[in-house]
């Protein structure tokens, strides 16, 4: 817990120092980034140990840190899995994120923003290891603050200032469901520890049922699963880029961090809790990947897959809490580790995807992507780097995103030789397939138009070289993805223990080990790889002798082409939101000469905006409440006052 | 791996060039033509292979390396069937998402490559190819989720393999639903008639074809190989569901299956003559029709 305190510690000196030096900025860039991820690897040490090494390498084999319930924060096997996706994706986010804003400074508060991403670090760091009410709820509202003041960087700009103001309502909302959960669950206890929360705690499935209720929208608008997905779009694009990657690779997270800790301490949910999260994670996952094939701006286009990826999290998370209901304990687990593998591999490829984002818009100074195209010339290891995370997010083999829904799948159609109600689950496996096809016909168009042809748009042609100091970063993360796409063994086991825990299965690490290891994925990987290796030489070598000759691309005999004569991403995926009609979320429009597509946020522009503003009418009406003077105020509270007392007479005193 | 299982593969691997053949023949004799010879394929694929290559300035490595994986990719998965009808070179549980992600994955790194000329052309038929595949990868889950539920097994080895013989009989109505709408999705996934046609020489009619035009020498071998590899792939699937009826020995259901791919490939060539292919608009309605054929044979079990 030393580590842990002093690695959080070294990351908040790390921010100060950043805000203090403002005036020598070569020197507080250089301490903040050594500082901050130095700081994530310290207190990363004792979680990686939890995993890893069962505890032993800080003395002795334990499953918690500290040992006891009897603390603030702690860390245990749960906490653990979820602190490498904070501080360890968090690391490279600084790393990445210290030479991203270096060129604004002088016109923005830069020393400013690294003090509050390391504060928001921090807090998320706390909110995953909290043990007590308070400690999580204190956590979760500093890291719902300090992301809204990231996110308004460039405040002056109208749309970020109102998707600032989207997110800052809606992580209210989410706040106060979290407030109300707790407090139904605690009940009259006046204990604040976590480990008193215990099944026994809640009364009756009435409560059990509004507990699950209430959490499943807290968390679920924080992690921006559909219907509350609305907030994220906007909000996740607005932000720089490294931000974006830090709000959907780790917060959208804590989300789901909050539904396992809730399932893992309440006890196995009942049955249709867990339909309510798979159709959720189903419209989570079909509707955003849809909605995504419909944006033509880079990054909102990625915040979109993140509703995508949320959903098919919930999924397996669902599957989980189906598979105990029905007493399938070994499909509860595959849903649960598929969830938790794909909480992390989401983290890992969609903070890559991000940051590679970030470096085509440095490079180039457009999101537009119907202006961009042939960047992988001029940046060719971001291309290799984004390309690597387009096929992970898409769930191909060889790489991460494969293995985790591989393992849902494996539970979905499983629920199909089950007995009873759970056999329906089994048709869900399509809508994973589908999301799937989807995601395909997505990533396609998002790499093909932008890194791959020439160029659309002159004027988006190279500005500043933005490749050599940003790609570190990405590349750590790239071989995460890979090392876990080909190795899935490595952490199997681990995933396999925590998912047991979760769902109160102490033996689900032989139950899974018995259904199968992951070995067969490596293998598979290992002779993928090495097939292509033999073609591509195979390849060369029938070309030694040949004649290559260079020629300009076929356009049917017209030898002039140009770049704008490329197909764009509007018309790329034309046809197939076209197949899916009014729920594809786009209005087409037309003019003699030109074609473009507008994508509209279908929950938002069609339900939330005309509900806001009924709200706000209404709360017009209300306006002449708040006259402004103070007799009417101490009218307020007086009367605030007898309401009190006559409710303690009524209620009787406690 | 068994005897047998390593001869299916050969003989798949070395019979599939014939099979766009059979079906473009078939065609032919049809349409009261003489035709193409039924080998012609493999000259093709010999004549290119030997050939140099041209590549346009604007193509990157992506180009260069989307053949190769297309056939590699075609080529793992055919390990992962049983041709024989007993056993999988390569086989373990859940094996069929593996099948369908390795088919992805070749689709992905083609449709990139043919994104890489930026040629509006290629943009167009790869847009299309993305799109069809939205449909039809559902619809072969669903075909696949029939199998399995059918017979218990997660592995492609168990669902196309014996134990979908010893219980034919009791769901020979969902299986048979299943095979007619694996057949639909097999026209899609290879590009025939009536989602494409193979034969069409307007780039703005084409699918495939128009995504592949800048290929040429070896990079066009590979992709004119992968393509009739996945004919055979998917109309092995298509085969062993079928034949799966009889019980027989291992090496009567190779010789089986080989008798069922050519079967396989005069009806594609039937369909092909019989009608024309589909306005793209109604392909996605095709495919979904498909996967209710395939939803109706799942219900069937499930209920």
């Amino acid at each position: 817990m030393i580590l842990f305190a002093s690695g959080l510690g070294l990351i908040l000196l790390g921010g100060l120092a950043a805000f203090g030096l403002d005036r020598r900025p070569a020197l507080a860039d250089r301490v903040f980034q050594w500082s901050a991820v130095a700081g994530c690897l310290l207190a990363l040490a004792p979680a990686l140990s939890l995993l890893f090494g069962g505890g032993r390498w800080i003395g002795g084999p334990v499953d918690s840190i500290p040992a006891g319930p009897d603390a603030l924060f702690g860390i245990d096997l749960l906490s653990a899995w979820f602190l490498p996706v904070v501080l360890g994706v968090g690391g490279t986010i600084v790393a990445y994120g210290v030479p991203y804003l270096r060129p604004e400074r002088g016109h923005r508060r830069v020393g400013l923003a690294h003090l509050v991403l390391a504060v928001l670090l921090v807090a998320l760091s706390g909110v995953v290891t909290a043990r007590t009410i308070v400690a999580f709820l204190a956590s979760w509202e500093v890291m719902a603050v300090a992301a809204w003041l990231l996110m308004i960087f460039e405040h002056e700009k109208r749309e970020t200032w109102d998707a600032g103001m989207v997110y800052l309502v809606l992580t209210h909302a989410c706040t106060l469901a979290l407030i109300g959960m707790f407090a139904v669950w605690r009940g009259g206890l006046a204990d604040w520890r976590f480990a008193q929360l215990t099944p026994s705690a809640s009364s009756g499935p009435v409560a059990t049922g509004l507990i699950l209720s209430l959490g499943l929208i807290g968390f679920g608008i924080k992690a921006g699963a559909f219907p509350f997905h609305f907030w994220l779009p906007g909000a996740h694009a607005a932000a720089p880029s490294h931000v974006s990657a830090l709000l959907s690779g780790i917060m959208l997270k804590v989300g789901i961090y909050g539904l396992c800790r809730m399932i893992a301490l309440l006890g196995p949910p009942p049955a249709w809790w867990g339909w309510i999260v798979l159709l959720m994670g189903l419209a989570s996952s079909v509707l955003g990947v849809l909605w995504a094939l419909a944006q033509h701006d880079l990054k909102r286009l990625l915040a979109y897959h993140s509703v995508e990826n949320i959903g098919i999290i919930l999924m397996g998370l669902g599957l989980g809490a189906l598979g105990t209901a029905y007493h399938q304990p070994a499909l509860a687990l595959l849903g649960v580790a598929g969830a938790l593998l794909h909480t992390l591999n989401h983290a890992l490829f969609k903070s890559l995807l991000f940051l590679g984002a970030g470096a085509v818009v440095r490079e180039t100074g457009h999101r537009e992507i119907d202006h961009l195209g042939g960047l992988g010339r001029p940046m060719p290891r971001t291309a290799f780097a984004f390309l690597i995370g387009s096929i992970a997010i898409v769930g191909l083999p060889p790489l991460n995103g494969f293995v985790s829904e591989w393992w849902i799948f494996r539970g979905l159609l499983g629920a199909g030789l089950a007995s009873g109600g759970l056999r329906a689950a089994v048709v869900m496996a399509v809508g994973l397939a589908l999301t799937g096809a989807l995601a395909l016909a997505c990533f396609s168009k998002l790499f093909g138009v932008v890194f791959l042809g020439t160029p659309r748009d002159e004027s988006a042609g190279p500005r500043a070289p933005a490749e050599s100091d940003l790609i570190g970063p990405q590349a750590a993360l790239a071989a995460s993805c890979v090392v876990i796409g080909v190795a899935p063994g490595l952490i199997a086991p681990s995933v396999a223990r925590i998912a047991g825990l979760i769902l109160s299965q102490p033996e689900g690490g032989a139950t899974l080990g018995a259904l199968g290891s992951a070995l067969p994925l490596s293998l598979l990987s290992a002779v993928l790889v090495l097939l292509i290796g033999l073609g591509w030489l195979a390849r060369r070598w029938t070309l030694v002798r040949r004649l290559r000759r260079s020629s300009t691309t076929w356009a049917c005999g017209y030898a002039r082409a140009t770049g704008r004569m490329q197909y764009t991403a509007s018309s790329y995926a034309s046809p197939l939101l076209a197949a899916f009609g009014p729920v594809s979320g786009i209005r087409q429009v037309r003019t003699q000469a030109s074609f473009h597509t507008r994508a509209i946020e279908p929950v938002l522009d069609l339900l939330g905006r005309p509900l806001w503003s009924r709200v706000v009418a209404a709360a017009v009406r209300l306006r002449p409440l708040q006259a402004g003077t103070m007799r009417w105020y101490l009218l307020y509270a007086i009367l605030c006052l007898l309401g009190l007392l006559l409710y303690l007479q009524f209620a009787g005193l406690p | 791996m068994s005897l047998t299982a390593a001869l299916g593969l050969l003989a798949v691997l070395l019979l599939a060039p014939a099979l766009p053949g059979i079906a473009n023949r078939v065609k032919s004799v049809v349409t009261g033509r003489r035709g193409a010879p039924v080998l012609q394929l493999y000259a093709d694929l010999w004549k290119s292979w030997r050939k140099g290559a041209v590549y346009s300035p604007t193509t990157t490595i992506l180009f260069r390396l989307g053949p190769v994986v297309m056939v590699c990719t075609a080529l793992l998965a055919a390990g992962l069937l049983p041709l024989d009808g007993t056993t999988s070179p390569i086989r373990f549980t859940g094996d069929l998402v593996a099948f369908a992600g390795l088919l992805a994955l070749g689709r992905f790194m083609l449709v990139l490559s043919a994104l890489d000329t930026g040629s509006s052309f290629e943009g167009m038929g790869a847009s299309r190819e993305v799109t069809f595949a939205v449909f039809a990868e559902p619809a072969l889950i669903l075909c696949f989720t029939v199998f399995v539920v059918a017979t218990g097994d997660l592995r492609l080895q168990g669902m196309l393999g014996q134990p979908l013989t010893h219980t034919w009989v009791a769901t020979a109505p969902s299986l048979l639903l299943g095979a007619a709408s694996l057949f639909i999705v097999s026209l899609a996934e290879t590009n025939r008639v009536p989602i494409d046609d193979p034969l069409t020489h307007l780039e703005l009619t084409m699918v495939h074809e128009v995504m592949v035009l800048d290929h040429s020498g070896p990079d066009l071998a590979l992709i004119l190989y992968a393509s009739a590899l996945k004919m055979a792939l998917f109309g092995s699937l298509v085969v062993r569901v079928l034949v799966a009826a009889a019980a027989v020995s291992t090496p009567m259901a190779l010789g089986l299956l080989l008798i069922g791919l050519v079967v396989y490939a005069m009806a594609v060539g039937v369909v092909e003559s019989v009608m024309a292919r589909l306005r793209m608009n109604h392909v996605p309605q095709l495919l979904v029709g498909a996967s209710a054929t395939a939803g109706f044979g799942l219900i069937l079990l499930l209920r």
